[in-house]
């Protein structure tokens, strides 16, 4: 990759406050737009990007934004997804704690496109430092009139208040997260209606990404042919890849959507951590399905992943060296699902707990070989029988940890390993 | 003595609650502020919510029992949280938690004697290139050894 985009001003000390950040030219490109540039033509920018939402789901930003109502009497609301939780994934955190002028650009830009002059960023509540980081820009921003009335001395005007989540996976969820800003339980709501129709205190609502935002002032400075070239045919962009395990190198690394996984791995994360063997990467998060290390020749966008019966999910891509054992990630995934269930949905309640029980006992050598088909059915009937694709994410490390590393799994069963494991790792209590 | 800390935070609430558009989603923003002084949520810390975000009491209780960072008793007065995720495991967490709770003499769940110090086995608190990592107080542990907790924990004594 040539030139840094979105991660231009990481290493940059103090970028996160204004002179350091507008010495480096942050709000110039909101400042044009806003004076010469109309609602209309930044939407048809985006669209032109091909900007896809770079929270999970990948839909295109600008079709979604084109879901507002029409000649709607309410307000719009703009609301920023900074709950980033997903394990594997720190890539908003970056932005967030070191370069977040750029994301209130974007947010400005953004919040102009689709008519709202109210925007809300929920950011995880265990995120203080990012938090405090944030929080102080924006106070800055407010002070030199670049939030606030009549942004800029123009006529547009546009207050962002910045909320804190208090420990919830599942308020990454856009709904959940709706939910939570409304002052709830973090629990999905039925859809539709999309957020687009009825959002937040009812009125229509687009929900981004931390990371899909900050890209919309590059898009509208460089055009949007520059930023489709720097992509995929059908995704625009960079993307902020999260990468950890066993790497020599973990750390987060922008780099052009559509880059071959193996060349995440082995060129800018150095390869395996003491040259061992690769055994299997989950390349989206922990909600993506693994591949083997037979299975990483792929290219990282959506497409691409999707076609390799895996997701690009958050893009928290995490390693696992030839001494990994299976059952223990598997039984760190049941762990982790079963304690974020929000509890709404009785097969995801239900199914996650029960699945995390029976890993456990497996996992400290008091397995069975029937437990794994008894894991498999937990997991077939969480997928498609909920509000939220909260039980999907769930069944799909089941299935595929299972259905790609059976014989390791049932080894482990016969050959009783797991029974030395120390009591105190047997006791890991959540909830 | 809750009382009182909760009297001198109304000046702060009703600019917070001005900044929504509507009362109740100053709800969490409220349990942090009073909980970041008082140390827990206490029955007058949902009372006092419930009085300002206009909801039942026991709306403001079902939220307090759903998130995880409100803390139902008290806790140390240095909360830790130790990262017990997937990318945590893989660069073997196992070892420097076991190591942390033989130092603080606590398990999951426990506050130490003397009351500095209390412990929860978190999920993913997505620092992973920096994994194993842990949350003192605010801040962020990264790339965590035995002998770095040692020095963190010293230097909060
Ligand atoms: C269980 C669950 C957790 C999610 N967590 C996040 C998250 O932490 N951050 C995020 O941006 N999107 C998350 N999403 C996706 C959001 O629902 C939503 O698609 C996204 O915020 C939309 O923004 P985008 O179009 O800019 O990606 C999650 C979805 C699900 C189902």
């Amino acid at each position: 990759m040539s030139e840094p985009i979105l991660s231009r001003n990481f290493n940059i000390p103090d970028a996160h406050k204004l002179s350091v950040a507008e010495s480096r030219g942050a709000y110039e490109t909101a400042k044009k737009v806003l004076a010469t540039s109309k609602p209309e033509d930044v939407i048809n920018a985006v669209i032109a990007s091909n900007l896809r939402g770079l929270g999970g789901a990948g839909f295109p930003t600008g079709k979604k934004w084109q879901f507002l109502p029409k000649d709607n009497p309410k307000p719009v609301y703009l609301v920023i997804n900074a709950d980033e939780g997903e394990p594997g994934t720190c890539k908003d955190r970056y932005i967030l704690e070191r370069d977040p002028h750029q994301m209130i650009e974007g947010i400005i830009i953004s919040a102009f496109a689709i008519k709202s002059h109210k925007a809300y960023v929920y950011i995880r509540g265990e995120y203080v430092e990012p938090y405090r980081n944030l929080q102080a820009a924006v106070d800055e921003a407010y002070k030199k009139g670049y939030l606030g009335k009549n942004l800029f001395g123009g006529t547009y005007s546009l207050d962002l208040v910045v909320h804190r989540g208090a420990g919830a996976y599942i308020c990454g969820e856009e709904t959940a997260l709706l939910e939570s800003l409304e002052g709830k339980r973090g629990l999905p709501r039925l859809k539709p209606p999309f957020p687009a129709i009825v959002g937040l205190f009812g009125c229509p609502t687009i929900i981004n990404n931390v990371e899909t935002v900050a890209c919309v002032p590059h898009i509208m400075k460089n055009g949007a042919e520059w930023f489709v070239k720097l992509g995929t045919p059908t995704c625009g962009g960079t993307h902020l890849f999260s990468l950890s395990g066993h790497v020599k190198k973990p750390g987060v690394y922008e780099l052009p959507m559509g880059i071959p996984l193996k060349e995440i791995i082995y060129n800018y994360g150095g390869g395996i951590k003491g040259d061992k063997q690769l055994k299997a990467v989950i390349p989206g998060g922990i909600s993506a399905k693994i591949l083997t290390a037979a299975e990483i020749d792929v290219k990282m966008d959506y497409d691409s992943l999707k076609a390799a019966g895996t997701m690009m999910g958050s893009a928290g891509i995490m390693v696992m060296d030839e001494n990994t054992c299976m059952v223990k990630m598997l039984y760190y995934a049941t762990k982790f699902f079963s304690h974020e269930s929000c509890g709404q949905c009785s097969p995801c309640r239900e199914g996650t707990g029960w699945a995390h029980k029976i890993v456990t006992r497996m996992y400290h050598g008091e397995g069975t070989l029937k437990d794994l088909d008894t894991l498999l059915t937990i997991a077939r009937n969480m997928e498609g029988r909920t509000i939220c694709v909260f039980a999907d994410a769930a069944a799909w490390p089941i299935q595929s940890y299972i259905g790609k590393f059976r014989a390791e799994f049932e080894a482990y069963i016969q050959n009783g390993k797991g029974k030395d494991l120390k009591p105190q790792e047997a006791v890991l209590q959540h909830g | 003595m809750n009382r009182a800390i909760l009297n001198q935070l109304d000046v702060e609430a009703e600019k917070v609650v001005a900044k929504y558009d509507q009362k109740k989603a100053a709800t969490l923003t409220l349990l942090h502020m009073a909980q970041d002084k008082v140390g827990y949520v206490t029955p007058e810390i949902e009372a006092w919510v419930s009085k300002w975000t206009e909801v039942p009491v026991v709306h403001v209780h079902e939220v307090v029992t759903f998130y995880s960072m409100y803390h139902k008793k008290p806790a140390g007065k240095t909360h830790i949280r130790f990262c017990t995720g997937t990318s945590c495991a893989l660069g073997g967490y196992e070892k420097i938690l076991s190591h942390l709770k033989k130092k603080l003499n606590i398990q999951n769940g426990e506050v130490t004697k003397d009351g500095k110090f209390s412990l929860e086995e978190a999920e993913c608190l997505c620092a992973c290139e920096c994994a194993p990592m842990m949350q003192v107080g605010d801040k962020y542990h990264m790339d965590l050894t035995e002998k770095k907790v040692d020095q963190i924990l010293d230097a909060h004594k």
